[in-house]
């Protein structure tokens, strides 16, 4: 009980942290390790990660006593993510289409046979469609915490990890939330800097068919009102060699937090090798609490050889976490691309909740 | 001083979030057919055979994720993989169900990811909005017709055979082991045997000029499609021995592979190794 009530102390004095997104971390000036079991970021959250977001983000909490960290004891802990949403396609020349759609429902689990040094993380996606592993690993921190080692199936560390795995900087690099891959990493986390090393088998969680294997690296200096890192990843796959690499950051200017990212892909599984082009400007503009404006531009030119076969991608996005446990979204994105392809000029309007713990 | 730095800061974010928005302009598609690739400017009408579905359906929309060594469990819908890949291939994340079944549309997990009625996953084009009904309707009329593959049209040239799986100089999981194989055309069946295809492993130095090579046999080659353009190759009993093998196929002689007009198909061989099989 006292560790809690200092623990809330600490909040407080700390003012706000959040969920799950990058911008929460440029907003508070943390690394995404401060909220996430997992020092790269994304699935569950630690407890401090548990409380903040009941009571930082959301514009009212409504008391409960005790706050709900997930740990059911020292040595284990659980969390999860549900999201569903209700979206408006427009897509030219075809019939508006209106859907209703369970987007994921993720528990976490996190086995701490040795609390603060050695445990077994899983994130399990029982929906939609049936239950599905995302991440199954040991993790083992050395030093103090300062070093780690991870073995099994993650996500790869590269670039920012947007929630979103629609955003173009998240899907043409095929490293995301619905792409594990088995391997092992390494990570160094200093006050100030965050890095990591990881080596898998480079097949998108498919099992290995070739020697090859893939490299990730990213590294990320992090102050408290700005942040700037790099990632390469190299794939030596016999489906052709590819080759990522990417500079992104992040500043917080007043109440707006801002993303940005550039990414640069020489593909040799396409014939000719391709050169692609990814770019990612985010703003986050803190309203009040509990509310934020996201607004996004995104770029991606799929072939460099290629003049006006261009892509862009705006979205709006308003995030609202009335309670703990709750967030309501509701966006509008529009798509450009060349006007042959109908579905590169798509408009989208969705409603989203968000439920958390 | 903070001050400075803050409202410094902020211009330089709203400078760099102007030169974005400017120059992130679409391309205007000059010069480009649907997919985004120079072209004379053709359109083709979705129609059920697997070129025109590539073209339309595989091509623009899955191989934004499903291509290259990034792809999502391995699973390739570019043009020259996605026939292998789907007619008769066990699903990795439902792997009693074959992802395209010739003659069985509703028996295919193809078409249960691209309907959002699929035991694993969410619905495909993930992140998309679902593929209209109408373009589900020509893919199931295609695996309903037999899902038959595009021929090329014989020429002087002999017919090749490529490998899909291993790819050259690969290796090869035992657990799911089995070479892939796909021709540019359809093959004469009678002449798909032990005699033509040849496997053989190295005895354990990985060359295959000592004379200590072992013949594996009996294999069993399995023809994966209806019009039998793919083979599916492995040892009969299906065990492995870790080693280097190196799969032939014989287009001269007495004993050859031929197609379905009787010409001799192109030699080919493969090599590939066998790691930790038991």
């Amino acid at each position: 009980m006292i560790v809690r009530l200092a623990l809330l102390a600490a909040l407080v004095l700390v003012s706000s942290l959040a969920r799950a997104e990058p911008y929460l971390a440029v907003q508070q000036g943390l690394k995404c390790g401060a909220c996430h079991v997992n020092p790269t970021g994304g699935g569950m959250r630690n407890t401090f990660g548990e409380i903040w977001g009941q009571t930082q983000l959301p514009a009212k909490r409504i008391d409960t006593g005790d706050p709900w960290t997930g740990e059911i004891s020292r040595f284990l802990a659980i969390g999860g993510n549900f999201r569903a949403s209700a979206t408006a396609t427009d897509v030219p020349h075809e019939d508006r289409t209106n859907s209703f759609d369970t987007d994921e429902m993720r528990v976490y689990l996190d086995f701490r046979a040795i609390p603060d040094r050695l445990s077994v993380y899983v994130d399990q996606q029982l929906a939609p469609g049936g239950s599905e592993n995302r991440e199954a690993y040991g993790r083992l921190w050395f030093d103090n915490q300062r070093f780690y080692v991870k073995a099994g199936q993650m996500f790869l560390p590269y670039g920012l990890r947007l929630q979103d795995d629609t955003a173009f900087i998240r899907q043409v690099p095929g490293i995301n939330f619905t792409t594990p891959d088995h391997g092992v990493e390494a990570g160094l986390e200093l006050a100030n800097w965050s890095a990591q090393l990881a080596v898998s088998n480079g097949t998108g969680g498919g099992a290995e068919v070739d020697p090859g294997k893939q490299y990730s690296l990213r590294v990320e200096h992090i102050q408290s009102v700005w942040r700037l890192g790099a990632s390469f990843n190299f794939n030596d796959a016999a489906a052709g060699k590819r080759q990522m690499q990417n500079v992104f950051a992040g500043v917080r200017t007043g109440p707006i937090a801002w993303l940005g990212e550039v990414d640069y892909i020489l593909d040799d599984s396409f014939e000719p090798r391709r050169k692609q082009a990814i770019g990612l400007l985010e703003a986050n503009w803190l309203i009040m609490k509990g509310n934020n404006l996201k607004l996004t531009a995104e770029y991606f030119d799929p072939d460099r050889e290629v003049a006006e076969d261009q892509q862009t991608r705006y979205s709006l996005v308003w995030e609202y976490t009335p309670l703990q446990f709750v967030q309501l979204r509701v966006g509008y994105r529009n798509y450009d691309g060349i006007p042959q392809n109908d579905l590169q000029n798509r408009r989208v309007v969705f409603a989203q909740i968000n439920g958390y713990f | 001083m903070r001050d400075i730095v803050r409202r410094a800061a902020l211009r330089v974010a709203l400078a760099a979030s102007g030169v974005i928005c400017i120059c992130s302009c679409a391309g205007n598609g000059e010069g480009l057919d649907e997919n985004g690739r120079p072209t004379g400017g053709s359109s083709t009408q979705l129609t059920p055979t697997l070129a025109s579905i590539q073209d339309n359906v595989f091509t623009p929309i899955c191989t934004q994720c499903h291509a290259g060594a990034a792809a999502p469990l391995g699973f390739r819908l570019d043009e020259s993989s996605a026939y292998a890949m789907l007619v008769n291939a066990p699903s990795v994340e439902a792997p009693s169900l074959v992802r395209v079944q010739p003659g069985n549309p509703d028996s295919s997990y193809l078409i249960q990811k691209l309907e959002g009625t699929a035991a694993v996953g969410g619905q495909m084009p993930l992140g998309q909005p679902p593929l209209p009904p109408a373009t589900i309707a020509v893919i199931r009329q295609w695996i309903a017709n037999g899902a038959l593959q595009q021929m090329t049209a014989p020429g002087v040239v002999p017919m090749q055979i490529h490998a899909i799986v291993p790819a050259e100089q690969a290796a090869l999981v035992p657990e799911r082991g089995e070479v892939l194989l796909q021709a540019e055309g359809e093959l004469n069946v009678a002449s798909v045997s032990s005699a033509t295809v040849t496997l053989m492993r190295s005895g354990g130095d990985g060359g295959f000029t000592e004379g200590n090579e072992v013949a594996v046999q009996p294999i069993r080659i399995e023809v994966r499609s209806l019009t039998p353009t793919v083979l599916a190759i492995r040892p009969a009993d299906g065990s492995w021995v870790a080693d280097r093998y190196r799969l032939t196929i014989s287009g001269q002689g007495a004993a050859r592979m031929m197609d379905h007009e009787g010409m001799q198909v192109g030699d080919f061989s493969v090599e590939f190794t066998v790691a930790g099989a038991p």
